[in-house]
């Protein structure tokens, strides 16, 4: 047993030892590390869902246009140009005259093969399969890429489709199975591809043929931690040196780290509630179990007056939000986002929202709980959130108090998140639930989960409501804005759609959370965010931030594996060799006396 | 003469062991069998459309979601998806996972190699100081050592696993006052792992806290069981023999006592084996260990129906055979088993 001791504390001394060994190439490679909480789903961008996907595509293959920079306008990316029909119903993208990183041309070819793929296989449709449901034809000639359109649409400068080498891709036999685990990749971003370990990392290095230019580092890596509370020891511990879409608490406990900058900025979410105010199906049938005082707008705009929202950013959010007197857009999207002001501006007061309720005939009872006019029901509402989420719940209780003060009772209801996302989208089983979104430059996805359209079915298929709205005001906004291709006029109607919803209250904009990231200011020396002024670093749109990254210059801090720890595992590992050997020696002595004692 | 006596001294034992395998083997088929079935029904119970939940609140349009359903197979009646499932589980096919879009038993042979590597060393050295431990405390019972040792290890066994390893994460990778962050904060190898013997130091380093995390919980189960079954053994009348005849005490202990003592951890040992394959979720998620228990993990959050699937069965099933095994062993270790 001895001599098997004697063999794991030397296992143990080796395992101590390899700092030393792995620091032995510094290089000059000039290396940007993030921590990312969600691993790869795929590496094949026809399939890929997850964000972290998105990102990474981003950075390895161009799409037609990209976000600017400075406006989050489309810009050109591969399409360098483009016009419309007056229809609008044709568009032709001039594609730029750039090389795969293989060395291949790009022509539009590629572009009409990609869509073409995606419109043909249904395998090809996982990953961004709504993106060509409209689409009538795309075809190429040259360098220019046509795509006829079945119904004008605004969106379609915010194409979120990456470009793929046609050369290489149609070697592929069933795009809907194919992992694409080839290394380095052929794409046509400032990144490629070199290598993939599942749940683990993936490398990009810099692509030095990028039509705007080989970016300023040599390679980006993109790590995964499963656990959030490992990835913050990371970034202290300089094991990476940014890290992304933080909550409050995390982001407050990098707090006093002279390495490390707190990035807090406007972020692109929107919190909301989501009230079933008499959800129906797609074919205007009443489904799931909401109250029906919910139905009536002006109880909804009682509890609209009943949330102090500026509470919760200060309470639930910590102070790192920005609260809402608006609609579902974020303020980060100036051109769209729309704010109630004057008479309009539902603000809080529990007076006025008792007011309401006692003209509207909502007597209270001896309990100080509300009843229907007509006696039937008491105003006892649920409160569905998601299990395990300490901000909701928080959310909840204040909520709850406020709710009370007018003569409602609220009881929170814990769901875990597949339960909720049936409960609340498809069934309708729920009263008040928390809700929120994701807004790209583009707000249509987000606008359109409000239209009849995305109801579910009476068999409970869905399309993806957020609210089981269903307006006519709002559907015919909807229709004008898509078909408006100036974009001022059509941020006007999108305004309008917003207002519709504030004041119709299917959905209360309560704050918008904001972005939250950490990096180490002693690894990375700039970094833009996207927008320019004050924009996000991780999660923005588009590769602008990674593009312009750079690291600080070699001769202060070594990066690479822990040069810093080098030193200090020679010395652990030392004094782990001088303990063990002591041990031993103990040990031995012991059994010399016992054969003594014999 | 002898040879033939020897025959049919012999002949009964030998057809009684693969009697008794076959049975323990029938009774493993049922068991398996049982549990192909339950794994369908449970992973049907579960709520949630797993269908809505890949989408990750993306939108899709009915048709898609049909398109996806039809993919997946959900779009026919329960019988037919269990009777395709019972027929593909039969030839060892898993299913294609929702989520990654690849055959299930693909995902776990990726991830199967690191899991082992993890939860063996953590077994291996689980069992090797438990036993150790063990056989000390037990050979003197109320000892010093004894006391010590058994409730070092009844806290560790107390411990909760995901907060034994944070603790740990905290203070040797990121470093706490004096002491330095020398471990890494993540994952079975670096970026840049190096090539070579130097590699395989670095697949060490990262190896070396959740191996501890595991060992730290698991070892007291191997020192209770070995330390009382080595006080059982103190009090037969063959020890004292052999004390009597002058043997070192030592001696008595390794070679007479320990022996007789090991058989009652051999079950043990075997079933964590059966474990060992499921891996320590925990463990794995804790330190973003990329092994079988992050993937189930991971299939949970989804939820990926026929990766939880494959992957719960697999862990179930090598449970299963490993405890038949196990049965087996001391059936042939220990006759007092054999007569019974």
């Amino acid at each position: 047993m001895r001599k098997l001791l004697a063999v794991l504390a030397a296992l143990c001394l080796l395992a101590v030892i390899p700092g030393t060994a792995s620091a032995a190439e510094p290089g000059q490679k000039k290396v940007v590390k993030i921590g990312v909480t969600q691993s790869v789903d795929s590496m094949n961008p026809f399939l890929a869902v997850r964000l972290v996907t998105g990102s990474i595509q981003r950075m390895i293959y161009g799409f037609l246009t990209v976000p600017d920079s400075k406006t989050l306008q489309p810009s050109p990316d591969l399409a360098e140009s483009w016009t419309t029909s007056p229809d609008g119903l044709t568009w032709t993208f001039k594609i730029r005259e750039a090389k795969w990183s293989d060395g291949q041309p790009i022509t539009a070819e590629d572009a009409a093969w990609t869509f073409n793929k995606m419109i043909t296989d249904d395998g090809a449709k996982t990953g961004n399969g709504p993106a060509v449901e409209n689409f009538q034809s795309v075809t190429a000639n040259g360098q220019e890429l046509t795509i006829k359109l079945k119904a004008p649409q605004a969106s379609m400068l915010d194409n979120p489709v990456p470009i793929m080498p046609k050369h290489v891709w149609e070697k592929v036999k069933d795009i809907g199975k194919y992992d694409a685990e080839v290394y380095p990749t052929v794409g046509s971003g400032p990144y490629v591809a070199v290598e993939h370990k599942k749940d683990q990392f993936v490398r990009l290095e810099a692509n030095p043929d990028y039509w705007r230019g080989r970016p300023k580092i040599d390679e980006l890596q993109l790590i995964f931690y499963d656990n959030p509370a490992a990835s913050i020891v990371g970034l202290k511990k300089g094991d990476i040196d940014l890290i992304g879409r933080l909550n409050p608490p995390d982001f407050e406990s990098l707090k006093g780290d002279d390495n490390i900058v707190q990035w807090n900025t406007q972020g692109r979410r929107a919190t909301y509630l989501q009230i079933n105010h008499g959800a129906t199906t797609s074919d205007n049938k009443p489904i799931g179990d909401g109250h029906p005082a919910l139905k009536d707008p002006k109880v909804r705009t009682a509890l609209h007056h009943a949330i102090d929202k500026q509470k919760l950013v200060d309470e639930v959010q910590g102070g790192l939000a920005k609260p809402a007197d608006g609609s579902i857009i974020p303020p980060l999207y100036k051109d769209y986002f729309w704010e109630a002001s004057g008479d309009r501006k539902i603000g809080f007061d529990i007076a006025k929202a008792n007011k309401i309720l006692d003209d509207a005939g909502y007597k209270k009872g001896p309990d100080g709980i509300r009843t229907m006019p007509d006696g039937s029901r008491k105003l006892q509402f649920r409160f569905s959130i998601h299990t395990d989420t300490p901000i909701e719940d928080k959310l909840s209780e204040y909520l709850t108090g406020w709710l009370k003060e007018i003569g409602v009772a609220l009881t929170t209801k814990r769901l875990d998140s597949s339960k909720f996302s049936e409960e609340t989208g498809t069934t309708a089983l729920f009263d008040i639930a928390i809700s929120g979104w994701s807004v790209n430059p583009d707000p249509e996805e987000v606008l359109a989960t409000h239209l009849c359209s995305r109801r579910p079915t009476a068999s409970g298929e869905g399309g993806g409501t957020e609210s089981f709205y269903c307006d006519p005001t709002y559907e015919s906004l909807y229709q004008q804005q898509q078909k408006e291709l100036d974009r001022g006029k059509r941020a006007d109607i999108i305004k309008k759609m917003e207002e519709r919803l504030y004041t119709d209250a299917p959905v209360i904009a309560l704050y918008y959370p904001n972005d939250l990231e950490g990096y180490r200011k002693d690894r990375i020396a700039s970094i833009t965010p996207i927008p320019e002024d004050k924009g996000l670093l991780y999660g923005g749109s588009g590769y602008w931030p990674f593009y312009t990254v750079e690291t600080v210059s070699k001769d202060g801090a070594a990066t690479e594996s822990g040069g810093m720890s080098t030193g200090l595992i020679a010395g652990v590992a030392a004094a782990a060799a001088v303990v063990l050997i002591g041990g031993f020696f103990v040990l031995r002595r012991r059994q010399g006396a016992a054969d003594e004692r014999e | 003469m002898t040879a033939a006596l020897d025959e049919l001294e012999q002949a009964p034992v030998r057809h009684g062991l693969l009697r008794y395998a076959a049975t323990k083997a029938g009774g493993a088929l049922l068991s398996i069998a049982m549990v192909i079935v339950a794994t369908f029904f449970l992973f049907r119970l579960l709520p949630g459309d797993p269908v809505r939940a890949l989408a990750q609140g993306r939108n899709m349009t009915p048709e898609q979601l049909d398109l996806e359903r039809a993919r997946l197979g959900l779009d026919k009646s329960v019988p037919e998806q269990f009777l395709q499932f019972v027929k593909q589980t039969l030839q060892f096919d898993l299913g294609v996972s929702y989520e990654y879009k690849r055959p299930v038993l693909d995902l776990i042979g990726e991830r199967i190699g690191s899991t082992l590597l993890l939860t063996g060393t953590a077994l291996v050295l689980a069992v090797s100081l438990g036993l150790w431990q063990g056989a000390r405390a037990g050979w003197k019972p109320g000892s010093r050592f004894d006391k010590v040792s058994t409730a070092i290890s009844l806290v560790l066994w107390s411990v909760p696993t995901f907060w034994l390893g944070l603790l740990l994460l905290m203070v040797f990778a990121a470093g706490i006052g004096p002491i330095p962050g020398i471990f890494p904060t993540r994952g079975s190898s670096s970026v840049d792992k190096p090539d070579g013997f130097a590699g395989v130091l670095d697949v060490g380093q990262h190896m070396v806290l959740p191996c501890l995390t595991l060992v730290a919980v698991v070892y007291a189960q191997y020192l209770l069981v070995m330390r009382s079954s080595v006080i059982d053994e103190v009090g037969q009348d063959y020890i004292t023999t052999a004390r009597a005849k002058g043997l070192r005490d030592d001696d008595v202990r390794r070679k007479h006592a320990v022996p007789n003592a090991l058989l009652p951890t051999v079950t043990l040992v075997f079933m964590r084996i059966g474990f060992v394959v499921g891996g320590a979720v925990t463990v794995e998620a804790i330190f973003s260990w990329p092994g079988l228990g992050q993937l189930f993990y991971e299939a949970i959050r989804v939820p990926d129906f026929t990766l939880m699937q494959g992957t719960f069965l697999l862990i179930t099933v090598s449970v299963i055979v490993m405890n038949t095994l196990a049965d087996v062993v001391y059936h042939v270790l220990d006759p007092r088993v054999r007569s019974a």
